[in-house]
């Protein structure tokens, strides 16, 4: 046997293979890209077959048997056609011609006794080259879209479909070629058939080794970032994480389905609108994978969930491989892969799908572990804050307290020795201010309380907020500090006045508390913007930039501030944003350590209208 | 002054009967109370009680003004109050007993651990805020039982 003769033999040894290799996946599993894939090597076979027994039976073929063979090799780049219009849409007009170029040729091979002239051979060839290179342009555009595992079987197919256009167009050249050439050219189609052959082998039926080998990079770079992805801001994140892993793992698009117990749902985004959408257990196909907790495919989902098939067909999904995400007995939801066409290596899918969803399960067990230990870390610290400002707010009860208690006690002791002493006036003051004092800690707490359930600001009124500020500046005690007022024109707005008034004299005594004695508190009143605008302006100690975001926290407190100098609770500003917020409006502040500092406040001048 | 510090602390080593007295003829000193607290009002309160139950009283607003008071007037009894600023009550206690003076210290304080900074700071006893008014005079008058006031 010549090398010649082998490389015949193993070409068409292969070619048989894969045809063998396709026709029982295409019996168990019928979809239109198997039965093409099958009619198409099918068709090689026969051809195969009849080149083979021929020459076995000794006989010179019948003219029908020839006439048949031919038609059968001008049909090859049609069927291959069809493969190709399977995963991707091949226009309507480009199939309708070459049905219309293969029905001519072979009418004419049919009708014509005699060998074809040359012309009729010319036209066969260059319509079998032209439409083998449109179907290798095809698959290597397709190729390109695809990831993965897809992409190096389709890069395959696309190398093997060349190579048979090569071969095709070659062995029909022959026949205008006289020795030696001739033989030469046949030579070279045997190695072009063989390459073709071994390249569909390699794209239509790879040996599960070098499927393994082409899942390895995609996997690896998944499970790379596994470790990861749990640690993500958000569970969203996550998903979106795992279904851009699950669709480059695959080269298909790809959603994850969350459960959700409380309302027996999936919520996934819905392909083609990406709007979100709740599936019902056993709805769409995704819901039958979590019913079943099975991997569910459907390569024609229109048929198969006929009830939906308006939703498939708007998405433009023509393939669904579902698989349910399962952690130890724990449901979480479901993975569903979909393509606008039946992937044309679907079935080799199944069992990533499976994996893919087991480590989206693994991945997301975690993140739902993680949210829960956060969960019980943020009770216990809300259960810590709540005894903090307890304990904070008993300490800050008590001192004046002990005043009180201790000087009442004494002022009665003297009272009943000494019923004729004059009174303890000193001693009176005391109690008097210190009972002050604990009224205004106690209306502190309450409103504190009050803000938490978002009932601070009460009836509203028309409220002229120049005069209000006026006003609260008038009733000031004389002091040391010197507080001017600047009211540019009238700023009239709907508010809750008690409130108004509490925020500007919490900010003015504020202003007042952390800046020396002798220094000015300037307050100003205007209107910029469609917003009513009060600053306070101290010459204070002033608040580091640090603490500027977080001043306006219940108990925080500038960290220059000595929480044993000054009284209070660090409830003030906390209470004053409350009341900005409660109105619609907004509350922040400017400083600079050791200048002092300026609150802002923006109101709407508008009721109902909430500032940005 | 340190060294009278070191003499005040060596007469009670040797376990002499306090030493410190005024006046002539061997008359008992009256007791010396030192109050210590950022609250003036508390402050104002406590002096005026002991003073009208005839002990000597001295009272300081911070820690510094304490050990201040406390070189030249040597108190029989400090009453300290724990959260100050500037300096607090376990720096207040820590600066006299690094001057060696073992002068008894009460705790006064509204925060709930009162009897364990007591005994952080080695304090002879502690009043927790608010305290009545028996509960304070009861408290000096034990921590001030060799110089009962006249």
């Amino acid at each position: 046997m010549s090398a010649l003769e082998l490389t015949t033999a193993l070409t068409h040894a292969i070619y048989v293979l894969v045809f063998l290799l396709v026709l029982p996946r295409t019996l168990r599993q019928f979809t239109p890209a198997h039965f093409d894939m099958t009619l198409f090597f099918g068709v090689v076979a026969l051809i195969i077959l009849e080149s083979r027994i021929m020459p076995l039976l000794g006989v010179a073929p019948p003219a029908w048997v020839s006439d048949m063979v031919i038609v059968l090799f001008i049909s090859l780049p049609y069927l291959l056609l069809r493969l190709v219009d399977d995963f991707t849409r091949v226009p309507a007009v480009i199939l309708r011609l070459v049905e219309l170029g293969l029905l001519a040729f072979a009418v004419v091979t049919v009708a014509i006794d005699a060998r074809p002239s040359a012309f009729v051979t010319l036209g066969i060839v260059a319509y079998v080259a032209l439409v083998s290179l449109y179907c290798a342009v095809r698959i290597i555009r397709a190729a390109h879209r695809a990831l993965g595992v897809t992409r190096r079987r389709l890069e395959a197919v696309s190398l093997g479909t060349i190579l048979l256009g090569a071969d095709l167009l070659a062995m029909g050249l022959m026949a205008f070629l006289i020795e030696p050439e001739r033989t030469m050219v046949d030579g070279f189609t045997q190695l072009l058939a063989l390459g073709s052959a071994v390249a569909y082998y390699v794209g239509f039926a790879p040996p599960l080794v070098l499927r393994r080998a082409w899942q390895a990079p995609e996997l690896r770079a998944l499970l790379t970032r596994a470790a990861q992805l749990p640690r993500l801001p958000t569970t969203l994140d996550i998903v979106r994480e795992l279904e851009a892993g699950a669709a480059a793992s695959t080269g298909s698009n790809a959603r994850i389905g969350l459960w959700h117990e409380d309302d027996l749902v999936l919520r996934m985004w819905e392909p083609g609108t990406d709007e979100l959408v709740e599936v019902k257990a056993g709805q769409f196909i995704a819901g039958r994978a979590f019913e079943r907790q099975a991997v569910v495919y459907s390569g024609d989902p229109q048929k198969d969930d006929p009830e939906n098939a308006a939703r498939y067909r708007a998405a433009g999904v023509g393939a669904v491989l579902a698989a349910p995400i399962t952690a130890g007995g724990r449901r979480l939801g479901v993975l569903v892969l979909f393509a606008a066409r039946p992937p044309i290596f679907a079935v080799s899918d199944r069992e990533l799908a499976q994996l893919l969803a087991d480590q989206a399960a693994v991945i997301l067990e975690s993140r739902a572990l993680i949210d829960h230990a956060a969960r019980v870390k943020a009770q216990e610290e809300a259960t810590r804050m709540k005894e903090d400002f307890v304990s904070a707010a008993a300490h800050d009860l008590k001192t004046p307290l002990t005043t009180v208690v201790a000087q009442a006690e004494f002022l009665e002791r003297k009272a009943l020795r000494d019923p004729s002493a004059p009174p303890d006036v000193p001693g009176l003051r005391r109690i008097v201010r210190e009972s002050k004092r604990l009224a205004a800690l106690v209306t502190d707490l309450l409103d504190a309380s009050r803000l938490e359930q978002g009932r601070l600001v009460g009836e509203r009124e028309p409220v002229d907020l120049g005069a209000l500020v006026s006003e609260v500046v008038a009733r000031q005690h004389p002091g040391a500090h010197v507080c001017e007022v600047d009211v540019r024109g009238a700023v009239v707005g709907t508010y809750d006045r008690r409130r108004i008034e509490q925020l500007v004299q919490n900010l003015v005594e504020n202003a007042k508390k952390y800046s020396p004695d002798s220094a000015r508190v300037r307050l100003a009143v205007w209107q910029q913007d469609g917003e009513a605008r009060i600053t306070v302006r101290d010459e204070g100690i002033g608040i580091p930039a640090s603490d500027l975001p977080t001043i306006f926290e219940r108990f925080a407190r500038a960290s220059n501030v000595d929480d044993r100098k000054f009284h209070g609770m660090g409830l003030g500003l906390y209470i004053c944003r409350g009341i900005a917020e409660e109105h619609g409006g907004r509350i922040w502040a400017e400083s600079e350590l050791g200048k002092g500092t300026t609150f802002h406040v923006a109101l709407p001048l508008r009721e109902g209208r909430r500032l940005n | 002054m340190m060294e009278l510090w070191a003499g005040h602390g060596a007469a009670e080593e040797r376990g002499l009967e306090r030493p410190l007295r005024t006046g002539k003829g061997g008359e008992r000193a009256v007791a010396r109370v030192l109050v210590v607290d950022d609250d003036p009002s508390i402050l104002d309160t406590v002096s005026s009680i002991l003073t009208s139950e005839g002990y000597q009283v001295m009272s300081a607003a911070g820690g510094e003004e304490a050990l201040a008071l406390s070189r030249t007037w040597h108190p029989t009894l400090v009453l300290l109050d724990m959260r100050m600023p500037v300096m607090d009550g376990w720096a207040v206690a820590r600066a006299f007993r690094e001057s060696g003076s073992r002068v008894p210290i009460v705790v006064m304080t509204a925060a709930e651990n009162a009897a364990r900074w007591a005994d952080e700071i080695g304090a002879a006893g502690h009043l927790a805020k608010p305290f009545a008014l028996d509960e304070l005079i009861d408290c000096v008058a034990r921590h001030t039982v060799d110089e009962k006031p006249n």
